[in-house]
């Protein structure tokens, strides 16, 4: 049960204003921003209570909000990076922002990874295109301390080689000698000098063939993507209950007041995002 | 054989021939002067549907929704002479084939049913033209007379305490025929063109674009009264708009299947010089 | 020997009630339909319905609620905060449906994050409650194991006299108490007998339901899409019920001024779950109403040890093609026989 995170007769619908300190174009469509707090007393309570896993709403006043997760880890508190595709209201304005202007943010909110049931543990982390985000908020909480884990692996595909976010962190996770990044693109995606795998992730992954021994994995991306990498994950001998996983659903309000983000009788808001693949195939899959 | 049990057969036959997927009737309801629809797809089910003067709603609305003659069957349904004007005004805005619609038409007065004979919109033409020429007598409600004698500030302030119990919660569009977009304009949020609040302001707008949505369209079957949970006078204001229609270009909705939306549709002789 | 209320003397309380800085509010009769609305006078209440049209709940959780104003500039974005409206209220002639549907939501708006536009005017409330004396077909209190005289969510309980002069009243709360104490010299003590309270008879199983709407196979049931074949989501239930709680979150305004406000939305509504993909969790009317059916008999009560029904009947009352919870759940019950 999460404890009583809110200060005493404080508005829980009053977003904090943030400032777009700097912005990067990931992918067609796909815009990273950082932000930062302009109010020292909203920023403590985000230091307070950020956990890796925990999302947020980011919104612009006269728009409305949009749910993200934080894709920043909870290693590095000072800023609030997030990572999303410009499709409705609020991310087509969001994406004709410019550094300097002012966003709202809202959170953070939800539950988080586990991290430190992950330590001494090896790391398995697969992600799809844009759901890269989230976990990369994960793999930089581990790599900040490194020496807490195993072997870390980890298995990102795109569509195309122009879809792959964070390619800077990517290229600074294939030099890294205490990462083991698979990069992959689906067929037809690759660029003629592509030097990584071509493949769906799933296939990529069953490739790998990486070890379920002491192994947590910590999967995100589209549902087909995930129903197929699950598969994958359980002829390598993965369990479910350490399969982690983050669900989205449209939200409005975030707190577990407006009644919408449920899947079956669970609160993506409240109870999630981040679940186990056990959890979620508890879920009925017609509400999902 | 009463006419409830002349409908009853006739359902069953067009069930059991295979010439009709579905009859959309009326059955009983929770309390004995209540009626609800009824979907009935196996001919021994047919002894439920119920037909008398207390079957008021229009169903036409049930033709439209989540693609029910998407397969190309056909679906028999009981309709009032407001329903069928309704399937030609959803033929005429090419909503539905009205070849997969078999009318089973029937109308009430004073607590008696009457059979409408014919099973396709053309078989009723002469009743609706009936009705055309009828309208300024069946038009002499009370409420609707006191309202045509007030001033437009009088008016106004009628219908500013009417819409201030509005809440938003749309009933007279989902029950409304008519009311069939995809995205309904207070559903689009880029631009979000209709508050979804119940202010003034709010309610103006959403009642006042339904009306001059529904001008020239409605066939005031009465379902969005019926259905506000607040008791608006909705219908009022949708008769007073086929009112205007009629006297400004002499049109009655639903005459026929392939009739122009009077609004939607431009001919080079009309009286305003663009198309707006 | 009980304290007596006699209605002779209610336009005297409205009186000191008022003086002591409480608006009083009631179920009135205004424009065509019944709610809960201010009065000045004993004249204005109507305590003849069985219960009004329009819940106790838009007093507490209005329609639209607007909780910041914005002002854009360049470097800076000022905002300032509706409170909600302050000011002691009492609610006069409240049904224990409708009183304890607000007691029902109370663990929701303070799970975890307190809705203070809630909890303020909950907390400036007191809910004088008159127990019911007759019922009409659509009441299923009973079947949700509620009464027409229970006291949740009630400060004070009235019951009716059997000479109809006047009510028994019975101090549930502190609150009560308090509010009270201002007309105590206006109530007299007396052997009057309270007229029985009607019996409203159990429609469905609440029990057996729950059962059934917790079994993970019945979720795809083919029973969903046959009970709710006529249901055309227009929100009328969602809207007039005293535990709906749904919203929206709307800015309203021009690109540099606006206001922030919370409106009513309903799960019955099209597009309540679609995401902006495109993709719609709950794309069709039978997958919305399961939604209804499971969130107030299966997930409320799994969070909050209550269903999330009072079993006032307005759902049934007001639907305009018959549907309504009751039907639901007598079809539930004897399923899961």
């Amino acid at each position: 049960m999460t404890e009583n995170i809110q200060n005493a007769a404080q508005n829980i619908y009053k977003p904090a204003i943030m400032k777009i300190v700097a912005r990067h174009d990931e992918a067609p469509g796909v815009r990273t921003m950082r932000l930062e707090f302009q109010d020292p007393a909203e920023h403590d309570q985000f230091k307070a209570t950020y956990r890796t896993g925990m999302f947020g709403l980011y919104g612009i006043y006269g728009e409305g909000e949009s749910t993200f997760c934080v894709a920043s880890p909870e290693t590095r508190k000072d800023y609030i990076e997030c990572t999303f595709r410009q499709s409705g209201r609020v991310t087509s304005t969001l994406a004709r922002s410019d550094i300097g202007d002012l966003v709202t943010f809202r959170g953070p909110y939800g539950n988080r990874f586990p991290i430190e049931e992950f330590y001494g543990k090896n790391l398995l982390f697969i992600a799809g295109g844009i759901a890269l985000p989230p976990t990369r908020s994960v793999i930089w909480s581990c790599l900040d301390q490194r020496e807490k884990f195993g072997k870390v692996t980890i298995v990102y595909g795109a569509r195309t080689v122009a879809d792959l976010v964070y390619k800077h962190e990517l290229e600074e996770w294939l030099q890294r000698d205490d990462v083991d990044l698979v990069l992959a693109v689906d067929p037809g995606g690759e660029s003629p000098d592509w030097k990584h795998r071509v493949g769906f992730v799933p296939t990529v992954l069953e490739e790998a063939a990486p070890s379920p021994d002491n192994c947590i994995a910590v999967l995100c991306g589209p549902p087909i993507m995930i129903k197929f990498t699950l598969i994958s994950l359980k002829k390598l001998g993965f369990d479910e209950t350490n399969v982690y996983t983050t669900l989205e659903n449209r939200m409005k309000c975030g707190l577990g007041k407006c009644g919408r983000c449920n899947v079956g009788s669970i609160y993506v808001c409240k109870e999630g995002p981040v679940f186990t693949a056990a959890e979620v195939s508890r879920m009925p899959a017609a509400d999902l | 054989m009463s006419i409830e049990q002349q409908y009853r057969t006739k359902a069953k036959e067009l069930l059991s021939s295979g010439e009709v997927k579905m009859v959309i009737g009326y059955g009983p309801g929770s309390t004995p002067d209540r009626r609800r629809p009824l979907f009935i797809t196996t001919p021994d089910e047919t002894d439920r549907l119920v037909l008398d003067s207390a079957c008021i709603a229009n169903l036409s609305g049930y033709l439209v929704t989540e693609g029910l003659l998407s397969d190309e069957k056909r679906v028999a349904i009981f309709l009032r002479p407001e329903g069928i004007r309704t399937i030609n005004i959803l033929a005429a805005e090419a909503q539905l084939n009205s070849d997969q619609v078999v009318i089973i038409g029937f109308d009430s007065a004073k607590n008696e049913v009457t059979a409408l004979k014919g099973s396709s919109t053309e078989d009723f033409s002469v009743l609706i033209e009936s009705m055309r020429a009828n309208t300024p007598e069946t038009a002499k409600e009370e409420l609707f007379e006191k309202i045509e004698k007030m001033n437009p500030q009088e008016r106004f302030t009628f219908w500013q305490e009417e819409f201030s119990k509005c809440i938003k919660c749309y009933a007279c569009r989902q029950a409304c025929p008519m009311c069939y977009c995809r995205r309904c304009i207070v559903d689009s949020n880029q631009p979000q063109w209709i508050n979804t609040s119940a202010h003034t302001l709010g309610n103006f707008e959403w009642n006042i674009v339904r009306a001059f949505h529904l001008s020239g369209r409605c066939v005031e079957c009465g379902n969005c009264g019926r259905a506000c949970p607040v008791n608006i006078p909705l219908r009022l204001i949708n008769r007073k708009m086929a009112k205007e229609v009629m006297d400004l270009f002499d049109h009655f909705a639903g005459t026929n299947k392939t009739q122009e939306p009077v609004l939607a549709s431009f001919k080079k002789d009309d009286s305003e010089t663009f198309i707006l | 020997m009980t304290k007596i209320l006699f209605t002779d003397k209610l336009d005297n309380c409205i009186e000191r009630w008022k003086s002591a800085g409480r608006t009083v509010i009631g179920p009135v009769q205004k424009n065509n339909i019944s709610t809960y609305d201010t009065v000045k006078s004993a004249s204005e209440l109507d305590l003849n319905l069985v219960l009004p049209d329009r819940s106790i709940k838009e007093l507490f959780f209005p329609q639209s609620e607007p909780m910041l104003r914005y002002t854009i500039k360049k470097e800076a974005i000022n905002t300032s905060e509706f409170l909600p409206p302050s000011g002691q209220r009492i609610i006069f002639g409240a049904r224990a449906c409708d009183a304890s549907g607000l007691a029902i939501d109370d663990p929701l708006f303070g799970w975890d994050y307190k809705d203070e536009y809630w909890f303020q005017r909950r907390n400036e409330s007191v809910i004088v409650t008159i127990a019911c004396t007759k019922a009409d077909d659509f009441c299923m209190c009973t079947s949700l194991k509620l009464a027409p005289d229970s006291p949740k969510g009630s400060d004070i309980m009235l019951r009716p006299l059997e000479n109809k002069k006047g009510w028994q009243v019975e101090e549930l709360t502190e609150r009560g108490r308090e509010a009270f104490k201002t007309i105590a010299d206006l109530l007299q003590e007396s052997n009057e007998a309270a007229a029985p309270t009607i019996t409203v008879p159990e429609k469905f199983d609440s029990t057996a339901c729950a059962e059934w709407l917790k079994k993970p196979e019945n979720f795809e049931s083919k029973f969903w899409k046959e009970i709710s074949l006529r249901c055309i989501g227009c929100g009328s239930c969602t809207y007039l019920c005293p535990t709906c709680h749904c919203f929206d979150i709307q800015d309203e305004g021009d690109t540099y001024n606006g206001i922030r406000r919370k409106n009513w939305d309903s799960c019955s509504f099209a597009l309540f779950t679609m995401h902006t993909s495109g993709h719609n969790p709950r794309s069709t009317q039978s997958a919305r109403w399961r939604q209804r059916i499971m969130h107030k008999f299966n997930y409320f009560p799994g969070k909050f040890s209550a269903n999330s029904c009072s079993g006032c009947g307005r759902c049934t009352r007001q639907c305009p093609v018959d549907m309504g919870i009751t039907e639901t759940l007598q079809e539930i019950s004897k399923l899961s026989q």
